[in-house]
């Protein structure tokens, strides 16, 4: 199955989980959303982050379907 | 042994270093069953496995492994020799444990393999060849009347006295009034009324469809320029859509499809622990009906409607399956009676209507769509709520008489304490909303917050710890009625933040104190309570309702103890909530106590609301 297939199934948002080495929060929430951009999402938000010392934890969401969306879970194929 | 099941010889061999409870509780529930079981000891080779298997004659071989250093060598070589030495022609082989992948050992050559959680029931199943059935206690749960065995006797005579006065003012006051959001509940109860009768066979279609037209042009004279565009010529509001019929068809299929499959499990690890509430709210009743089923289906007992703020300070609701790109799902009777039709029969839904424009055709609409509860709270919704007081004084007792009729139980929150309001003032208002919930014959339920208040921030009443004062909250409650006292929406209210991990931890905690205080029931938030950037996740939804799963499971029928400290404030919260409704009973009306500071002050927090001002009319 394609990854488009995969996302359609997907019910509303992909979350990402991580730590990234930063200077401070600001470049984490900025490293982790250019990372799900270049991964291809378009809607992307940092949900939570918090550095400390030498890098972030982070969670990072991309919506693959908001609600009122036309959802990919509800085409036909998907029934 | 049950009559169908023959007796089988089963090994049972830890090829682990040090780990072998999983096997040990599995070989006790065999033994149990009747089978014949040879158990070895941990830290065997695998010869040693194969030549017992060979020696006692098994016909099932289940092997655990927990520490995954070597797994892949370890279990190759114990299929390696069953191969050679026959035993794999006349034997089953089954691995289980923490570090079993079932997708990677299936390449191995095992017939079976059990990844970390099995219940011991599923490998006793696979022994005894018959397909796994989950007990009977986790698949079927029952709906419960979630207010039997209250009888809402007061035991503070003093101040049951006074709310009998108070009551009898409001009901003084609001007599012979109505309001447009009266006069569209009524016209939309007749809408419904006709709808049923047509779907009955009652009426004809043209006969349905003649009386329709022209109860809903009444109805729009009664709205707003917003929803009469609608009703005159089908303009939606903004950010709203309805949904295609072939995307409401795929979602009742899907849905249908699901309904019932599953075994929804209990989140209870002992009776007597609270049932367990989520909020749902999307914008969209296709996403909600989905996120519903995934809280069900981690253990959610109820799901609690919520609609958009907006919708709360319009004249007028509109129709259909709509889906709104904004928090909060549009009520209609279709998107009502959508989701309520997705619910398995034991979740208990509830639709709130505690404040707005709108509230008592919000009830009516929960009550046709056969919700359980509905929730409302008069002097919230005026102080804090933005809708005139006046007005949803005549609007929250058409509520509760709707209430009544439908035997909908009904939540009487008690958020004004969010805005900065003491908590005596905000039970003193929710006891007279509960009073006047009881006169007009519902049955209400007191919803006390355990939040961490502004006014308890000011105070310093938590600043040891959120234990003593929620206590308190709750005990002095306990020490005036005998009614439901379960925590408001949701709880813990302000000890959330974006991480998930605190999130879920603080829910769980306040469920805890919540079972530990007698609650029947506690509504949590999602551990995206406190992000603000976008639509709650559904996943988000499941990390609460697990972290609610693993402290009743911690904490079965132990308790969590307040201090000393929390006896005082219960004595004072009583004293003050008797002072508060004397003060009230002694004013000129309950309206005047509403609009000039009263039930709580503005410095406290609370703004007598001015959507609908003006618009209660002699009926």
């Amino acid at each position: 199955m394609g990854t488009s297939q995969v996302l359609k199934r997907v019910v509303d948002a992909l979350d990402v989980e991580t730590f990234l080495l930063c200077r401070d929060e600001e470049e984490g929430r900025a490293l982790i959303q250019s990372l799900l951009k270049d991964m291809g999402f378009e809607d992307v938000d940092v949900v939570f982050a918090q550095h400390v010392g030498h890098g972030a934890r982070l969670r990072a969401r991309a919506y693959v379907h908001r609600p009122g969306d036309h959802y990919g879970w509800l085409e036909e194929e998907s029934s | 042994m049950t009559e169908q099941v023959s007796a089988r010889r089963i090994l049972l061999a830890p090829l682990d270093p040090v780990h072998d409870v999983g096997l040990k509780l599995i070989a006790k529930a065999l033994d149990e069953r009747g089978h014949h079981t040879v158990l070895l000891s941990p830290d065997v080779t695998a010869e040693e496995v194969i030549n017992t298997a060979l020696e006692h004659d098994v016909d099932t071989l289940l092997v655990s492994r927990t520490i995954g250093y070597g797994v892949d060598k370890a279990l190759g070589r114990l299929v390696d020799l069953a191969e050679a030495s026959g035993l794999r022609d006349r034997a089953r082989l089954v691995v289980g444990g923490m570090a079993i992948k079932p997708e990677f050992v299936a390449e191995l050559g095992f017939d079976a393999a059990f990844g970390p959680g099995t219940e011991v029931e599923r490998a006793v199943a696979y022994v005894e060849e018959r397909p796994y059935i989950p007990q009977a206690d986790r698949a079927q749960k029952e709906k419960r009347d979630i207010t039997a065995g209250y009888d809402y006797r007061f035991h503070h005579q003093a101040i049951a006295d006074l709310l009998d006065q108070i009551v009898d003012m409001i009901l003084d006051e609001a007599q012979g009034k109505t309001s447009p959001g009266v006069q569209r509940t009524r016209l939309r109860d007749e809408m419904l009324t006709v709808q049923h009768q047509q779907a009955q066979g009652g009426i004809s279609a043209s006969q349905a469809e003649e009386t329709q037209r022209t109860l809903r042009l009444a109805y729009s004279q009664h709205c707003e320029e917003l929803i009469t565009a609608f009703y005159a010529g089908g303009r939606m509001p903004p950010r709203t859509r309805t949904l295609t019929g072939s995307e409401v068809a795929n979602l009742i299929a899907q849905v249908n499809q699901i309904k019932g499959q599953w075994a929804s499990p209990r989140l209870q690890h002992v009776a007597g622990q609270p049932l367990i509430f989520v909020q749902y709210g999307t914008g969209c009743p296709a996403m909600d009906v989905l996120h519903m089923k995934v809280a069900e289906g981690w253990g959610a007992d109820g799901i609690i409607h919520f609609d958009p703020s907006w919708e709360a300070r319009s004249e007028g609701l509109i129709e259909g399956y709509v889906a709104h790109h904004e928090s909060g799902t549009l009520v209609t009777f279709e998107n009502l009676k959508l989701m309520k039709d997705a619910l398995e029969p034991a979740t208990i839904y509830q639709v709130r209507a505690h404040r707005g424009l709108n509230t008592s055709e919000m009830a009516l609409l929960a009550g046709h769509a056969g919700a359980d509860m509905t929730k409302v709270n008069i002097i919230y919704g005026s102080l804090c709520g933005g809708t005139d007081p006046e007005r949803l004084m005549v609007d929250g007792i058409e509520v509760l008489r709707i209430a009544a009729r439908f035997g909908m139980s009904i939540d009487v929150p008690a958020n004004e304490e969010l805005s900065g309001v003491p908590a005596y003032k905000t039970f003193a208002s929710m006891l007279i909303g509960a009073k006047l919930a009881l006169r007009l014959g519902a049955r209400p339920v007191l919803q006390p917050l355990l939040c961490y208040a502004p006014d308890v921030m000011i105070g310093g009443q938590m600043a040891d710890n959120y234990v003593d004062f929620n206590a308190a909250k709750f005990w002095a409650l306990q020490r005036i009625v005998q009614a439901p006292i379960w925590p408001g929406a949701p709880v813990g209210f302000f000890t959330h933040t974006e991480d998930r991990v605190q999130s879920a931890v603080t829910t769980a905690l306040h469920t805890a104190l919540t079972a530990s205080l007698g609650a029947g029931m506690v509504i949590i938030a999602s551990v995206d309570e406190a992000y603000a950037g976008g639509p709650i996740a559904a996943t988000s939804r499941i990390d609460a309702l697990r972290a609610v799963q693993e402290v009743f499971r911690f904490f079965g029928h132990a308790t969590i103890q307040p201090t000393p400290q929390a006896e005082l404030w219960a004595d004072e919260l009583v004293d003050n909530i008797e002072g508060q409704l004397r003060r009230v009973a002694q004013a000129e009306s309950f309206t005047y106590c509403l609009y000039n500071d009263v039930l709580a002050t503005r410095r406290e927090g609370a703004h007598p609301g001015r959507f609908g001002q003006g618009t209660v009319t002699e009926a």
